[in-house]
């Protein structure tokens, strides 16, 4: 046979008589020896699967007009309001061991550093590193104690355990090498003047060759992990920087959803979205909404007992919208509901439910996976595919 | 009697049960994940002493120290033990001798691999690339077809029976075709692809010395090393010879490209005096955009900061930056460069 599954599958889909040509003898013995695992295998009548007729389909198909009086639906924005991660992630191990290896490896193919090219002859700066280089034998300051072309250049490769490449040592030996210190504490020499007291550095040239008049301060790199994230204080927008934070509320049926409203008069989706989270959290954000359509979509269906059960909705004006006002209350027989869901970008600022016009009792700052354990499961198909993984 | 039973019976079973048409038989043959509970992935391994094995015990981990072992050693090893070249020639498929591939760190070709996730990179991934699909989707609403544009190459059309099978014309207002457009989707959002940092220095016509400085810079800033380009044609005007060197690219990607532009943006922008943006005519209509840096810009860069008294006075150069995006239209890239953060000012030329 030349291909594998699909010409079989087509040959076996003609329903004609199978030419052993055709078809070799391992698919021959699988169709004309029916496996007797499935139940239904035994018991199936003889269905003519029907000829695939190879008509040409419009591309894009018009929605079919309906036959019976349009259900009207309720239609509602729903900004899906997101802190995208403002700190890289954790480095796995294996990226950790991996980066510190080819770092050094890096080492022993790079040239020499070239010294006086940064540091002039005779300058304090000079002498310091002078005196740094000493302990950690290499310019880098992020791989350890390790000399490329020395003695021992060949020992490249740090042990099971090693530290080295965690963000921790790699800061550490930052923070030192500011501060003017070297990234490791030299051993400490006795000197048999000092009755055999420790002297720090190098015994030969003395003690004191190193004097700190001035102590000097080096501003440590803020924390990743936040007061927020230890009190896991779910409204903060400084938890979890590393990953995308989602707004979400508590409406005042006491489910877990993103902010949504009716669409009033004759606004887009766009327009909406950004009136939603003005009513709804006040005007102390800077948000904004990406593109004028939407992301996704959920529909709900007013259902008592199976059978449909259409609500009827009053329709009042909105303040916010001007053309909402052209026509006066009205009502409406609504079968469900339908949310658009429209991308959001938070900039900076912070909700405030006080400022809550649709009656939400509270919002947090949830993660995909906060998300998922929060709100029902129809909603949850509905919106799982547009959250972001990180 | 119980013969008879048994003929009935047969012959009752052929008609019983009718055979099955053929594409229902491959069907019901086909293996899905919901026909059959998924096998344990282990069981279908073959066994191999790589999984039975158990990694070294605790001692032997507290005892390993290979420096320590070398450092005791009295003897000399002797150079074959620790010396190993690559052979520097191809000598064939059935040659005892085979070069590692240039990936291994033994290679004579190994290129020390990316030092560190970067910043922008992720961002891209996680971020940018959401939004930008976001942004360039074109809704069509059902019922409706796409606007169908005119032939590219256009046919030749009239009464002459030579314009039958004629090469096709190319389109009105020139011969050259611009890329097409695809649609972004998910596996089709503008990425950066590459940066081309370039320099010419006039003073390098008289003093050698200028070119090196431009190289030092150059690869101050992007960890490249600079290549030097011949001038190939002579030119009185500019007094340039054929065969001069003068200018030098630097191309960068991956790891580097995204460092030296997280760097230009976030560093070198916000610091530059009065600087508009990129001008929004810069643009070669397939997706690459073009700033200049001059050379009070280029100091600005931290590697030419830290030591910029080592340099000679003026003789930092200034340069051209290209950013490459696989975009294929000048408003794509524009809409990324834009996501990255470098302002265009001016009116925008597509």
């Amino acid at each position: 046979m030349n291909a594998g599954q699909k010409s079989a599958r087509r040959i076996a889909a003609s329903n004609g008589p199978i030419s052993r040509d055709t078809v070799c003898f391992s698919c021959l013995h699988r169709l004309t020896h029916p496996s007797r695992r499935n139940a239904s295998t035994a018991a199936a009548l003889a269905e003519t699967p029907s000829a695939p007729t190879q008509q040409p389909r419009h591309p894009n198909p018009p929605v079919t007009t309906a036959k019976a009086p349009r259900k009207a639906y309720q239609l509602l924005a729903s900004p899906v309001l997101s802190r995208p991660p403002l700190l890289t992630r954790d480095l796995t191990s294996f990226e950790k061991a991996y980066y510190l290896y080819q770092k050094r490896l890096n080492e022993r193919l790079a040239l020499p550093f070239t010294r006086y090219f940064y540091y002039k002859k005779g300058t304090p700066g000079d002498a310091e590193w002078k005196r740094k280089i000493k302990v950690r034998e290499t310019p880098a300051r992020d791989i350890g104690v390790y000399a490329a072309y020395g003695d021992e250049g060949w020992n490249d490769e740090v042990l099971v355990g090693d530290r080295t490449a965690e963000r921790e040592s790699v800061v550490e030996a930052l923070v030192r090498d500011a501060e003017g210190k070297a990234i490791i504490d030299e051993e400490v020499v006795g000197d048999e003047n000092k009755n055999g007291l420790a002297v720090a550095g190098d015994a030969k040239t003395g003690e004191g060759q190193r004097r700190d008049l001035t102590k000097v301060e080096v501003e440590r790199p803020v924390e990743r992990v936040t007061e927020a994230d230890r009190a896991n204080d779910m409204r903060s927008l400084s938890r979890k920087m590393d990953r995308t934070l989602y707004l979400l509320v508590k409406n005042r049926e006491g489910r877990w959803r993103f902010p949504q409203d009716r669409v009033y008069g004759r606004e887009n989706l766009h327009q909406a979205a950004e009136r939603i989270l003005v009513q709804g959290f006040g005007i102390d954000m800077n948000t904004w909404i990406v593109g004028n359509h939407p992301i996704g979509h959920h529909q709900m269906n007013y259902t008592s007992g199976g059978a449909p059960a259409p609500r009827l909705a009053k329709i009042t004006p909105n303040r916010l919208v001007s053309t909402s006002r052209d026509r006066a209350e009205y009502e409406q027989e609504e079968y469900g509901e339908k949310v658009f869901f429209m991308k959001g970008r938070m900039m900076t600022g912070q909700a405030d439910i006080a400022k809550n016009e649709y009656g939400d009792s509270e919002f947090r700052w949830l993660v995909k996976e906060e998300v998922e354990e929060v709100v029902t499961g129809g909603y949850w198909k509905s919106v799982k595919d547009i959250l972001a993984e990180r | 009697m119980a013969l008879l039973q048994e003929v009935t019976s047969s012959f009752l079973r052929r008609f019983r049960a009718p055979p099955a048409s053929l594409h229902r038989i491959w069907a019901s043959q086909c293996r899905h994940a919901s026909t059959e509970a998924v096998a344990q992935e282990t069981d279908e391994l073959e066994v191999s002493s790589f999984l039975q094995a158990e990694g070294p015990t605790q001692q032997a981990i507290e005892r390993f120290d290979p420096a320590g072992v070398a450092k005791r050693r009295n003897r000399r090893l002797p150079p074959s033990r620790y010396q190993f070249r690559s052979p520097r020639y191809y000598r064939g498929p059935l040659h005892p001798h085979q070069p590692p591939r240039p990936s291994e760190p033994s290679s004579r070709e190994f290129a020390p691999g990316p030092f560190s996730l970067p910043r922008l990179e992720q961002t891209y991934h996680d971020t940018l690339a959401s939004d930008y699909m976001v942004l360039a989707y074109a809704h069509l609403p059902p019922g409706q077809t796409a606007f169908k544009k005119g032939d590219r190459l256009r046919r030749w059309e009239g009464d002459s029976p030579y314009f039958k099978n004629r090469p096709l014309r190319g389109p009105r207002g020139g011969d050259t075709l611009r890329l097409l457009r695809k649609p972004v989707t998910f596996r089709n959002v503008p990425q950066l692809q590459r940066v081309t940092v370039h320099t010419m220095s006039s003073d390098a016509i008289n003093s050698g010395a200028a070119l090196h400085v431009s190289g030092m810079v150059l690869q101050a800033i992007t960890n490249v090393r600079a290549e030097a380009h011949e001038v190939k044609k002579s030119v009185a005007g500019f007094g340039v010879r054929a065969g001069m060197y003068l200018s030098l690219t630097c191309e960068l990607k991956g790891e580097d490209m995204y460092h030296f532009l997280s760097k230009l943006v976030d560093v070198v922008m916000p610091k530059m005096k009065d600087w508009p943006g990129v001008k929004g005519s810069s643009g070669d209509f397939s997706g690459n955009i073009a700033l200049g840096l001059k050379a009070d810009e280029v100091a600005l860069f931290p590697e030419v900061e830290v030591n910029y008294d080592m340099y000679p006075p003026k003789l930092i150069p200034g340069c051209h930056i290209t950013i490459h995006t696989t975009a294929t239209t000048d408003q794509d890239a524009r809409l990324l460069l834009t996501q990255i953060g470098i302002p265009f000012f001016g009116k925008l030329v597509n």
